[in-house]
């Protein structure tokens, strides 16, 4: 059994225990994410390409979201506007009742990319601290936070070793710590098992959903896959850039 | 430690590498040109200050001469003695005379020195290679190394000595005997001119040669450590009565012209090889542009993670200014080794090459002479640092101008 599977086993079981608890949680909780009306085009030579079209989304803490589509749907340029990576032509986007704000996102934010986006230079342990420094907080507790995050996704003997040592799975769970190092309201996961195997991609889906809830952190998850889809909370779907 | 410059660390020693090829080319561009400017201009400050130590030891620091010559010299030593500033004075008479010595004639410049007073301004006997400056008197004579070599003159030898005044009594018709002195010393200064064209006399012997009576050429002048050579000859021209038809100048403005070329030539060299380190920056800045090509998606990352577009530029500018640091602390370490060993190099080079000769022949210097100014140092390290820095400029501004979600996006 490998690593990738033996966590998503222990996680399954806290899941079910904890099923009842969210629904409760969930439906009292205010919204972390709020976006109205949002909506992109492209220009594409002479061509106006609208992606997306009248989206609004809300999300409340500790939810889980999931949006399935397919290829070309407009999941990635939501998850940029989400993320305010991109900015919208219309619309709105609140991050727990207050503006969405680069300066804001690394205290608020945690995004997990399909490419994981390690840097190579640096081993596991001081990948996840990145988002530390980004934020300006780095210290003692902040390295045990780190050491902690690793230890939970399975990887707290390979703090030191390098993402080149690191298989596909094991990179992921990493980009996972890294994503909550901050303690995030909101994480924002763009098909995160899209490099990865479907066993690998089962056992990531099933951490990062566990960690989301442990920590009562609100996930938006954009996936392919129906599996992953359908263990959030609530599951949506793109469909030629209309939200349903 | 903010994260620019723990990224930046990072990117240039990443762990788990001790040494990154294009860290290493980076660091070892700017060494060479650091340590190129270290040896020449230390070199071309050897150069300065070796014939700095010449004059001075030579002359003194300042030297009074007449509009002719001295007819009494003694008023003259009292006033310049009182001025601030000076330590000792000596009097000199100089002037060309032909020597001989087994058939071989020679036309050196002859220096009479007064032996009471000539320790306490001009080092000679630190020069006296063979002998002793003790033995010199009025039928004596010192001879500068080459010289003596070249008359195949050694201790004991006599040679004889035809001044002006002698060729004066010749036309006169009167009988030219010439003047027979023993050598009791030989001396070597390190200059190639000095010590092969310099005879050194009793001032009452050059007074004989060239009919003086008392009186003498000039007054070399010893001043203090710490006193202005231009500022106490200023003072003793002002001391100096009116009636003595004399002048004093200091080292500098009597070699201003020499010390001119000297500087410029230093100059010159800077200006030119700073080039090097100009080139070595171009490279470096090449090597940070392929890396913000090869990293578009982890600056992008750094983007997404909250990074300011300012923080990730200057990330870029730390690799520049790290490199600049590392390499100018090696181009030192490499320039100064070579400064060290420099002698032994250039003697085993001038061996292969048969070219021992050059050196004392073209530069003057039996050994080539190094002397490095701490300014010249900082100037160096802070062009080299400044210069390294410039080269994170555009790949910073290449860098910060990427969005993230575009930066994400490419492949």
């Amino acid at each position: 059994m490998t690593q990738d599977s033996a966590s998503s086993g222990n996680l399954s079981v806290q899941r079910s225990a904890l099923s009842v608890e969210r629904s409760a949680t969930v439906a009292a909780a205010a919204p972390v994410l709020a976006a109205r009306s949002l909506a992109k085009t492209y220009l594409t030579g002479t061509q106006r390409l609208q992606v997306l079209r009248d989206v609004s989304l809300t999300v409340l803490a500790g939810e889980s979201v999931s949006i399935r589509g397919e290829s070309g749907s407009g999941k990635s340029t939501l998850i940029n506007l989400l993320a305010g990576l991109d900015a919208p032509d219309a619309g709105t986007l609140e991050w727990g009742g207050g503006p969405a704000a680069a300066g804001r996102r690394a205290d608020f934010l945690g995004i997990v990319f399909q490419s994981f986006y390690l840097i190579p230079e640096m081993d596991a342990l001081a990948n996840v601290l990145m988002a530390a420094r980004i934020r300006g907080r780095i210290g003692a507790a902040e390295r045990s936070r780190a050491r902690e995050l690793l230890a939970k996704v399975g990887l707290g003997e390979r703090t030191t070793h390098l993402p080149a040592q690191l298989s596909g799975g094991e990179r992921q769970r990493v980009a996972l710590a890294r994503a909550l190092m901050n303690g995030p309201q909101l994480v924002l996961a763009d098909e995160p098992t899209g490099n990865l195997d479907e066993h690998t991609g089962d056992a990531v889906i099933e951490l990062l959903l566990g960690l989301c809830r442990d920590t009562r952190t609100a996930l938006v998850l954009v996936t392919h896959n129906a599996a992953h889809a359908a263990k959030c909370d609530r599951p949506l779907t793109l469909h030629e850039g209309v939200l349903g | 430690m903010p994260w620019p410059i723990y990224l930046a660390l990072k990117q240039l020693f990443p762990s788990g590498r001790r040494f990154p090829f294009f860290t290493l080319i980076s660091i070892l561009g700017v060494a060479l040109g650091v340590a190129l400017l270290v040896i020449s201009i230390s070199v071309m400050g050897g150069f300065g200050h070796e014939i700095r130590r010449m004059i001075v030891d030579t002359q003194g620091e300042v030297q009074v001469k007449g509009r002719g010559y001295l007819a009494d010299a003694a008023p003259l030593h009292a006033a310049i003695a009182r001025v601030p500033g000076v330590v000792a004075t000596t009097a000199y008479a100089e002037g060309v005379a032909l020597i001989e010595h087994d058939h071989k004639p020679a036309y050196p410049a002859l220096q009479g020195i007064d032996l009471e007073h000539v320790d306490a301004v001009i080092p000679l006997r630190r020069f006296v290679r063979l002998g002793s400056l003790d033995r010199l008197d009025d039928d004596s004579v010192i001879l500068s190394s080459q010289l003596a070599h070249s008359l195949g003159a050694r201790l004991g030898s006599r040679v004889e000595l035809y001044s002006p005044l002698l060729l004066e009594k010749l036309k006169n018709d009167e009988v030219m005997l010439p003047r027979e002195l023993e050598v009791v010393g030989i001396f070597e200064v390190g200059h190639q001119q000095l010590d092969s064209s310099v005879v050194l006399v009793t001032l009452r012997t050059m007074q004989d040669l060239y009919g003086l009576g008392r009186g003498v050429h000039g007054i070399n002048v010893k001043i203090a450590e710490d006193a202005d050579p231009d500022r106490v000859a200023r003072l003793i021209n002002s001391a100096l009565p009116p009636e003595a038809n004399a002048e004093a100048r200091s080292w500098i403005d009597a070699n201003q012209d020499f010390l001119f070329v000297l500087q410029l030539e230093k100059n010159m060299i800077f200006f030119l090889l700073t080039f090097i380190i100009i080139v070595a920056a171009f490279s470096v800045a090449s090597s940070l542009l392929i890396a913000v090509v090869r990293k578009t998606r982890e600056i992008g990352l750094l983007g997404a993670l909250g990074g300011r577009p300012s923080q990730v530029a200057a990330c870029f500018c730390f690799q520049g200014f790290f490199i600049g640091i590392a390499g100018t602390v090696a181009g030192l370490a490499l320039g100064f080794t070579f400064l060290h060993f420099r002698n032994d190099l250039i003697r085993v080079f001038t061996q292969l090459t048969g070219s021992e000769e050059v050196l004392a022949r073209f530069y003057q210097f039996s050994r080539l002479p190094a002397y490095t100014a701490p300014s010249d140092i900082a100037t160096i390290v802070i062009c080299s640092i400044v210069i390294s820095t410039l080269a994170g400029l555009l790949p910073a501004w290449r860098a910060a101008r990427l969005k993230p979600v575009e930066a994400l996006r490419s492949e």
